[in-house]
């Protein structure tokens, strides 16, 4: 008989939680004191069902001012089987004079079985906000007394800046090294056209006349800026004046390059190489303004 | 050693005939110093020029200088070929008759033919003087006339275009130089020009220039100064790069203002053009005391020589006036010798 009334009232216990529709419901809050004036204030609800009832997410609270104060900013619902997460993020805007204890309003969830429908209450939670300002509030001569937020901290940024001077320089780099092919530093060149001409000329003997020849004849036409010709001289004094002082040394050079290359016959004597010499040394003087 | 002597001697007249063509026809020294490099490489030419300049003046003193039997034609837009070869009449007793044209009157002994105004001829009448200039022979009446002495000068105005054919580029070709007849420039030959009573009668400036009889020897001179006077490897190279820069002259460093250069030529100097260019060249060489060429004759008749040589592209032969003396200056100015 006794062991009869246990399974009875046993079977009475459990047929009575499978008739709850809801099976689980709990609000987690976070701390309830210790927010100041612009605090979110995160509120989950979790809440499980029976299977065939649905939540209604019509009668969750809707984004936007939910009071004079205070914001929901952000409603998230997550469903997995019959378990409901909801998550709700408040912000408040009071500005308490003292501690003042608020009250987050509660609000009825509505479940849904078939026609059939069920109320959950969320309850209201309390919490305490604290004022921003000081206890007493102090007076300065511009009146209220204001103190500026410090400035937000540098990000470090010494690897940048590294990086940019690298990569800079060697841009700069690359940049005149297109700019010496282009042969965009003229002045540069032409001050120095003899000075290499000489160096090269200095290895030179007698047998290598065409190849002497050849280079002063380069050296002439890059400072010219194109070929230059007997014919042509007297253009070449106008740009470069400097030069009609050897007018007579340069007669003779075109007169003999032309005797050299452009007819037959022609010894070669080592003076001839010399006095080559001696007018590019020339140039090179006047090219280096000493003359 | 004879060869050289006679060299000289021909070197004298040639610079007494210049001088006396200069006294004639002044103020265009230039053209004359061209002309007679022409005259002594025998080849043909093309005189342009405004109106009233001189050409047709200038053309008859060198014919009157030289001697040698002379024809001249006017082009018109209805000359035919036949016109220079044959004209038909009837004579006095009513019979018709066939005589020999401008071409073949003088027969093998004809010297100096000037065409003027050639650009007004047709087409048909071009092919005609094609052949006679260039092979210096035709054919008519079942037979080859040859002219060993034949040489060719034409004018042509720049001032009008209508009714006018433009010389087909195989004309053009054959021409050794076109040369530019320009106004004197200096003051004092103007005013020469104006009140001197010597330069308003035209006939009797041209009758006043000495018959120096030189004209049939001309050919052996050309001959024997050609093979006298000596080309180097050395100019040979410079000779070979203008002329590449005529077909590539982007490659030469070349460029003018607002064109696309390797669009800008259609067609380089032709091998003719260049053999003419180093022909006139051995002749400058000559009348300048020297047994070899240098890069200034090169220089001083490429743009009389290769001018008319060269052929723009379309798009751009509108300015070819403007670029084609700047092409020739540019090429002379970017290839360098040695």
């Amino acid at each position: 008989m006794r062991i009869l009334l246990i399974m009875v009232l046993s079977l009475l216990g459990c047929s009575g939680s499978i008739d709850e529709p809801v099976s689980y419901f709990n609000v987690e809050t976070p701390r309830p004191f210790g927010y100041v004036n612009g605090d979110e204030i995160p509120q989950r609800i979790v809440i499980e069902t029976r299977s065939g009832i649905t939540l209604q997410t019509g009668s969750l609270p809707a984004k936007g001012q939910i009071n004079r104060w205070l914001n929901l900013n952000q409603v998230t619902v997550k469903q997995s089987g019959q378990r409901y997460q909801i998550d709700l993020l408040y912000q408040v805007f009071y500005a308490p004079l003292e501690v003042k204890t608020l009250t987050l309003p509660g609000f009825t969830l509505q479940l849904s079985q078939g026609e059939k429908s069920i109320s959950q209450n969320v309850p209201a939670w309390t919490f305490t906000l604290s004022p921003l300002r000081e206890l007493v509030v102090r007076q300065t001569e511009q009146g209220e007394y204001l103190r500026p937020d410090s400035p937000p901290p540098l990000l470090a940024n010494t690897q940048a800046l590294y990086g940019l001077t690298a990569s800079l320089s060697i841009a700069a780099l690359i940049a005149s090294y297109l700019c010496y092919l282009y042969g965009c530093f003229p002045n540069r060149l032409r001050r120095t056209v003899f000075k290499r001409a000489l160096r090269k000329l200095a290895g030179l003997s007698k047998a290598d006349m065409e190849q002497a020849l050849t280079l002063v004849h380069h050296a002439l036409n890059s400072l010219n800026g194109q070929p230059l010709f007997a014919n042509r001289l007297s253009d070449f004094y106008r740009r470069n004046p400097e030069y009609l002082q050897i007018n007579s040394q340069l007669a003779w050079f075109f007169n003999y390059s032309n005797r050299y290359f452009f007819s037959d016959g022609m010894i070669v004597v080592a003076q001839d190489l010399q006095q080559l010499k001696d007018l590019c040394q020339q140039c090179r003087n006047i090219e280096r303004g000493s003359r | 050693m004879n060869t050289d002597i006679q060299l000289t001697d021909w070197r004298e007249q040639a610079l007494q005939f210049e001088q006396q063509i200069n006294q004639t026809v002044i103020g265009l020294q230039p053209a004359v110093r061209n002309i007679i490099l022409a005259v002594f490489t025998r080849g043909h030419v093309l005189l342009e020029g405004n109106v009233g300049v001189g050409k047709t003046t200038l053309l008859r003193a060198v014919a009157q200088g030289l001697g040698g039997d002379y024809q001249r034609i006017e082009g018109t837009i209805d000359l035919m070929p036949a016109d220079l070869i044959y004209y038909t009449y009837l004579n006095s007793e009513g019979r018709p008759c066939v005589d020999p044209g401008p071409l073949l009157k003088h027969g093998d002994t004809l010297a100096t033919f000037f065409f003027n105004e050639i650009n007004r001829a047709r087409p048909q009448v071009h092919a005609l003087l094609l052949r006679a200039m260039a092979e210096r022979s035709i054919n008519a009446f079942n037979r080859d006339y040859h002219f060993p002495h034949i040489q060719v000068f034409a004018d042509r105005n720049r001032v009008e275009k209508e009714e006018t054919f433009e010389l087909p580029a195989a004309a053009k070709d054959r021409f050794m130089m076109e040369i530019n007849i320009d106004m004197p420039g200096s003051d004092t030959v103007l005013d020469e020009l104006m009140f001197n009573p010597r330069f308003h009668d035209t006939d009797q400036l041209i009758r006043g220039v000495a018959n120096s009889g030189i004209y049939y020897q001309l050919n052996e001179l050309a001959q024997t100064l050609q093979q006298r006077i000596q080309t180097s490897p050395k100019l040979h190279a410079y000779a070979l790069s203008l002329w590449k820069a005529t077909h590539q002259p982007q490659q030469y460093g070349v460029q003018l203002s607002d064109v696309d250069m390797p669009q800008l030529l259609m067609a380089g100097a032709s091998p003719r053009g260049m053999s003419y260019l180093i022909r006139a060249a051995k002749t400058r060489a000559w009348l300048e005391h020297r047994e070899h060429v240098l890069p200034e004759d090169l220089q001083a008749l490429f743009p009389v020589c290769m001018t008319h040589r060269l052929f723009l592209n379309p798009m751009v032969a509108y300015r070819k006036e403007q670029l084609l003396p700047e092409l020739i200056q540019g090429i002379l100015n970017q290839v360098a010798a040695p």
